[in-house]
């Protein structure tokens, strides 16, 4: 990758390499903020995000709006080469009404939306290539986002995926992993509280190993909330020095 | 209080720059925008490419898949552009079905592809009546910031001469196609068309290379696409204000020498990978 398109801040963890860059793209004064996220340079994600007082002319939103908080409305999609068989149909399909669904509530319970009332809070986020572990890099991607936006939140959100392949617990798997047959748990975490937002695993698992897979996946989200830290960190510093000038 | 003017009187602000020649940007009246290009960012695609002019930015993905040919063209392959402004890329946009803008557009291309000769379709045969390629060439807009079309037109060129297509052979006796994933053939391309797009302010003064802003203050958009033997491939003006002959050759002799820097850029970028491996 060029490093005159992306200047990333590289940061390793354990599991991947994470590739961070915030605030890289548009000058939109209402697109608040966006995050692109590299997970071992074979998945791109893009959040981008952007706050809205739900308006007259959105068809039927004014229903939706509520009177003591922000709605957050996430919509989840795929590009179309993003997987090796090209796919047809990139949103409205179970899979990312699913997933847009899942972003959703996992936001809402990290989000202050009770600051915002009458509010619409978008969340959009474009996978370019997967390669496993969609869901937790859409949330990372997403959590800096809002951090970008300025949008207050309780905490960090850090998604990583774990499971079992032949018997050893393995964290952040790859497409090939997920798609092997062995269990495969997805774990959004609040890492500072150590509270968990969403965990979902549909696959059988014996209950004595299901500990072993949730202590793998909180550790790697602890790992990924440094490197986000970090990230946001040295955002904050490279941009609180153009500001001074 | 220049922020507060520039909300209040944006077409006032942009007619004050103009009067002394250049643009809110910095920008002289003729200059583009610095252009960045990246390719083979997208490993699961057969040829990709993202670029960057200013701060719209566009990517490219190539799938391609194996098809009968169409009946009226027994002997081609062919292509579908497709370009997508998703709402991240813009607060125009809203989520659904693509809008008129990003159909128009993808009309565009596939106008351009067809017009420029860019790719023999011949090539994409494998065999006459049986077996083709079709090449799914998938634009999506990340940000928009104005200068679309152009945009689009380096990006599916680079993503072009980056595709990696595996030979396929047909099987005499299954009759069926079997594609050999180690042997991989980059694409012929023919020509290198290149758009360059200018807006008119005022019914007078033409820029070149607007911004979203500035495309919608203007009273008339132009893109011209060249090729690389500085013939034109196409011309589009969808209505606005009338625009002179002279001022038309203008902008045609800007769009000549965008075509070179571009070119360069491309066989730069494709030179550099090619050293790399």
């Amino acid at each position: 990758m060029s490093s005159e398109i992306w200047s990333p801040c590289i940061l390793r963890d354990q599991e991947r390499c994470l590739l961070v860059m915030m605030g890289e793209l548009s000058e939109d004064l209402r697109i608040l903020s966006t995050c692109k996220l590299l997970q071992h340079d074979s998945q791109l994600l893009e959040a981008v995000f952007r706050t809205h007082r739900l308006s007259y002319e959105t068809r039927g939103s004014r229903s939706k709006s509520l009177h003591d908080r922000a709605v957050i409305n996430c919509q989840y999609s795929m590009a179309t080469f993003s997987t090796a068989e090209r796919k047809r149909r990139p949103h409205g399909d179970r899979k990312s009404s699913e997933m847009s669904l899942h972003l959703k509530q996992t936001f809402e319970a990290a989000v202050l939306t009770e600051l915002y009332p009458r509010s619409q809070i978008d969340i959009y986020v474009k996978i370019l290539q997967a390669d496993g572990g969609n869901y937790s890099a859409c949330v990372n991607a997403a959590t800096l986002a809002l951090v970008d936006a300025g949008i207050p939140m309780r905490d960090y959100v850090c998604a990583c995926t774990a499971g079992f392949v032949e018997d050893t617990p393995l964290a952040d798997l790859c497409h090939a992993e997920e798609s092997g047959g062995g269990t495969s748990l997805a774990l959004a975490l609040l890492p500072r509280s150590g509270n968990i937002a969403l965990l979902q695993m549909d696959a059988r698992l014996h209950q004595d190993h299901l500990d072993a897979l949730i202590e793998a996946a909180m550790t790697a989200c602890k790992g990924v909330s440094k490197v986000l830290d970090g990230v946001v960190r040295q955002h904050l510093e490279e941009v609180s020095v153009l500001t001074r000038d | 209080m220049a922020a507060g003017f520039k909300t209040a009187e944006p077409l006032e602000y942009h007619r004050s720059f103009l009067k002394e020649n250049c643009r809110p940007d910095g920008r002289e009246l003729g200059e583009f925008r610095p252009t960045t290009l990246n390719i083979s960012s997208v490993s699961t695609a057969d040829g990709s490419a993202l670029v960057k002019i200013g701060n719209t930015t566009v990517i490219c993905g190539i799938k391609a898949e194996l098809t009968t040919p169409p009946s009226d063209a027994p002997n081609r392959g062919y292509i579908v552009p497709n370009v997508d402004l998703p709402p991240l890329c813009s607060s125009k946009f809203r989520p659904g079905p693509p809008g008129e803008q990003a159909q128009a557009a993808s009309q565009f291309i596939a106008d351009v592809i067809e017009s420029s000769d860019l790719i023999n379709m011949e090539e994409l045969c494998i065999e006459k009546s049986k077996l083709c390629w079709v090449l799914y060439c998938d634009i999506m807009c990340l940000d928009y910031d104005g200068n679309l079309l152009d945009a689009c037109i380096i990006v599916l060129l680079a993503a072009l001469k980056n595709a990696q297509l595996p030979e396929v052979t047909i099987n005499k006796e299954t009759d069926l196609a079997e594609a050999d994933i180690q042997k991989k053939q980059p694409l012929k391309i023919n020509r290198l068309p290149v758009g360059s797009s200018f807006a008119v302010f005022d019914d007078s003064i033409i820029i070149v290379d607007p911004t979203a802003e500035e495309e919608s203050l203007s009273t008339a958009l132009l893109t011209v696409v060249t090729d690389e033997e500085d013939r034109l491939c196409a011309v589009h003006k969808p209505g606005g204000t009338s625009l002179s002959g002279e001022k038309l050759q203008h902008c045609i002799n800007r769009a000549i020498t965008r075509n070179k820097e571009i070119s360069k850029l491309v066989d730069k970028v494709t030179e550099s990978t090619k050293t790399a491996k």
